[in-house]
């Protein structure tokens, strides 16, 4: 197990009601970081969030929360949250902007308490801007970061071109606000200055979108109909998909080998990318008739020998069982009210071994002698 | 001044997802010094055909505010001169196939030994191990491996292929370690090297279902529709594409939408009064709602339902996003004034600070080797007669 955990030695508070500011303390705590969720009394909204596990508790809350402290309090009218905040680097708050001042969470009063604190606000459109207070939940975000408005495409675009456009599976649009609020908060951390940091989902979600920004600039608009490389794509086989694309001239070359398309190895008009596109319904057709009766797992097998990118669509039980997932020892066994569950560490490690996810998901109020704690010493002191 | 000035970083990375990270770290504060050759220079540099089309892909975006030096990895010299850069720098980020930087000189160990505390990032479809290390990638293949290909889609249709925000995404993932690593630095004072798989990205974003399916639960396809909130959906307007996307996540917000579609009655019909009645008879519910929204504008509808508390945006095409002042007002949306004093949109900072307030992007794209005389001769030290001789000698090339 790795002993490199680059942010051991920071404290977090989360406030999260929301998947992107869970994720963000998530981020922070698989690093290292002592991330303490203070939750209402009910326990976070996020505990009865599908998808739920045989036991009713929730998966997503166990993904996001797995090696969290949690603690019960109420701002304003419970002081021991003021208390937590004398030892903490960081907060992670995504209540409404509207409903700050009220809980006594707004900036100015923080800032002035706690000058080297970081104020993570995570929220749906940021702190700022015209649209600060609006609300949005996932769907809504992967269309206001546009690539919502972009999906899907290729296969499923041509089977449907008449049904509206299709969100990214989960909670993607947040994960990335997520992602983006904790580079932001780390990020500031660095300087060793405490401030305010106003996170936006959507602002993420352009950010990671930036390729339909930078085609406009250039003169298209980017639609879903035609965002497409115009062959290969999801290409159905006899018991299941695979994910085929060539971008390179030696990358065609193999696959017409791979098919035994001669005639068209010698064809000038297929000789670049551009001539290629252009013939791609019938080099499309070709692939899709050729592929079908293949097993997966042999086509795959197949492709890889030629150099031909491609990939099998997994299902979660290739991905929870794959050689090299489990080579790279990715999933973490955690114990659940439903026995146990396999949680994947973060897409990134330090040392070779994966970051370890911690053992168990905290009872609501699981570290309430955190505050108690404090607020002793904050009275001695 | 922006959290991460002083920072600087070798950027040996190409395409799209090394090169976003790097790019995130660059709008953040840090120097980054994009590593080039003209032998072989980043396929993203050049025009090259996507989905069909001849014409620049996102270099421009992710190359703006880097510097840009020459350098050929394939002559010793020129792997001698990266390692002296490696040397004066605290990040080493690169996204070759795992093997290549160690095959060229230019692995762990190596910088280690001319920077001891060197912060390695290594961007790559399937991480530095595992029986699939050697496996070369895209955005839709990570897609794919990592199952968030399998899980987006119509549950009657085929999987969908994801584009450059699973790239991106990865780049994101990638900024956030090496910023955790430079803690970790200040800390221990060690460095170390980040490994950062694609596939693993991509399998994050579906963590939970992959929970959930550990211990049993069929998850699938599942289209547009939430687990739990209902309505939630895409509903047409009287524009054509222009589709108006809403979720209601409370009873209250329900009752209100009801109101707003001109069916109060629905509000307070009991086969809708919870959450869970109103999901389990979603499909009853679509038909009013668009019946409403398809006679309405869809920006006008939008406000209207903010403004009463009901979660709404349209789906946003890059026209709506390039030109809004909200996100301009951010900075998450900017100008950007190139070279040739072409001004184009970009994408700014993802968040803001309280501390600074300008703007992520302050230059455009660099030329091929612009920025080599403040490199190789402010920051290394070379004379002009040194550096001239490598060029002639192709190592800088």
């Amino acid at each position: 197990m790795t002993s490199l955990l680059p942010l051991s030695g920071i404290r977090v508070v989360e406030r999260a009601s929301g998947v992107a500011a869970s994720q963000a303390g998530r981020l922070m705590r698989l690093m290292g970081a002592e991330v303490i969720m203070t939750e209402p009394p009910a326990g976070s909204p996020l505990r009865r969030e599908p998808p739920l596990l045989p036991g009713g508790g929730s998966a997503l809350f166990t993904f996001l929360s797995v090696g969290k402290r949690s603690v019960i309090c109420e701002p304003p009218d419970d002081a021991s949250f003021d208390a937590l905040l004398e030892g903490a680097d960081i907060l992670i708050d995504d209540t409404p902007r509207a409903e700050r001042a009220a809980l006594g969470m707004e900036p100015e009063r923080i800032a002035r308490n706690y000058p080297d604190l970081v104020f993570l606000s995570v929220l749906p459109f940021g702190a700022f801007g015209p649209k600060a207070d609006w609300k949005a939940e996932e769907l809504n975000l992967i269309h206001a970061g546009g690539e919502g408005y972009l999906l899907p495409n290729g296969l499923s675009a041509d089977l449907y071109p008449d049904r509206p456009p299709l969100k990214i599976a989960g909670h993607f649009a947040q994960m990335q606000g997520g992602v983006a609020a904790a580079l932001a908060g780390l990020s500031a951390l660095w300087t060793n200055r405490g401030q305010f940091v106003d996170a936006s989902v959507q602002d993420a979600n352009v950010a990671v979108g930036a390729f339909a920004v930078q085609r406009f600039g250039d003169g298209s608009v980017e639609h879903r109909s035609t965002r497409s490389f115009k062959f290969g794509g999801v290409i159905e086989c006899r018991d299941g998909y695979v994910e085929l694309l060539t971008l390179e001239t030696r990358q065609w070359q193999g696959l017409l080998e791979l098919m035994g398309a001669d005639d068209w190895a010698s064809d000038p008009e297929l000789s670049d990318e551009v001539g290629r596109s252009a013939r791609g319904k019938e080099i499309n057709a070709f692939i899709r008739n050729w592929a079908k009766d293949w097993l997966v797992e042999d086509l795959v097998a197949a492709a890889q020998e030629k150099g031909v990118p491609m990939a099998r669509y997994n299902e979660p039980r290739h991905i929870l069982t794959g050689k090299h997932e489990l080579a790279r020892a990715i999933f973490h066994e955690v114990e659940t009210e439903s026995g146990p569950v396999k949680v994947q560490s973060l897409p990134f490690r330090f040392e070779p071994d994966s970051l370890p996810v911690g053992a168990s998901v905290a009872a609501p109020g699981a570290d309430q002698s955190l505050i108690a704690g404090r607020t002793a010493n904050r009275a001695t002191a | 001044m922006k959290p991460l000035a002083g920072i600087r970083v070798a950027d040996f990375t190409v395409h799209a997802a090394g090169p976003f990270c790097t790019h995130m770290l660059s709008q953040l504060g840090a120097e980054v010094i994009k590593i080039e050759t003209a032998l072989r220079p980043d396929i993203f540099r050049k025009s090259h055909a996507v989905y069909g089309r001849q014409g620049p892909a996102t270099f421009d975006q992710v190359s703006s505010n880097k510097l840009s030096v020459r350098l050929n990895l394939k002559h010793p010299d020129g792997v001698a001169l990266a390692r002296k850069l490696v040397s004066i720098s605290d990040v080493a980020a690169e996204s070759f196939r795992a093997g290549v930087m160690g095959r060229l000189g230019l692995g762990y160990d190596d910088l280690r030994a001319v920077r001891n505390d060197i912060i390695m990032v290594s961007v790559s479809s399937s991480g530095q191990s595992g029986p699939d290390s050697h496996f070369a990638g895209y955005a839709p293949l990570f897609g794919a491996w990592g199952g968030l290909g399998h899980l987006s889609g119509h549950p009657d249709g085929p999987p969908v292929e994801m584009r450059h925000v699973m790239d991106h995404s990865v780049g994101m993932n990638a900024a956030l370690a090496t910023v955790a690593a430079l803690h970790n630095r200040r800390r221990t004072g060690q460095g170390c090297h980040v490994d950062v798989s694609a596939r693993e990205v991509a399998s994050s974003l579906v963590g939970d279902a992959l929970t959930a399916a550990s211990a049993g639960i069929e998850v699938e396809r599942a289209g547009n529709a939430d687990l739990r909130r209902a309505p939630c959906g895409l509903y047409p307007t009287s524009q054509p594409d222009r589709w108006l996307s809403i979720a209601v996540s409370s009873d209250d917000e329900w009752r209100t939408l009801a109101t707003i579609i001109g069916r109060p009655e629905l509000g307070r019909d009991r086969r809708y009064a919870t959450e869970m009645q109103r999901h389990a008879n979603r499909r009853d519910l679509d038909p009013a709602i668009e019946s409403w929204s398809v006679g309405q504008s869809g920006d006008a509808a939008c406000e209207r339902l903010q403004k009463a508390g009901v979660a709404a945006h349209l789906s946003w095409a890059a026209s709506d996003i390039v030109t809004d002042p909200h996100l301009r007002a951010r900075g998450a949306i900017l100008d950007v004034t190139e070279t040739d004093g072409t001004v184009r949109a970009a994408v700014g900072t993802p968040a803001r600070f309280s501390t600074y307030d300008s703007p992520g992007i302050t230059s455009g794209t660099p030329e091929l080797g612009g920025d080599e005389d403040y490199v190789y001769g402010d920051l290394l030290g070379l004379d002009r007669r040194k550096i001239a001789g490598l060029i002639e000698d192709r190592a800088i090339y």
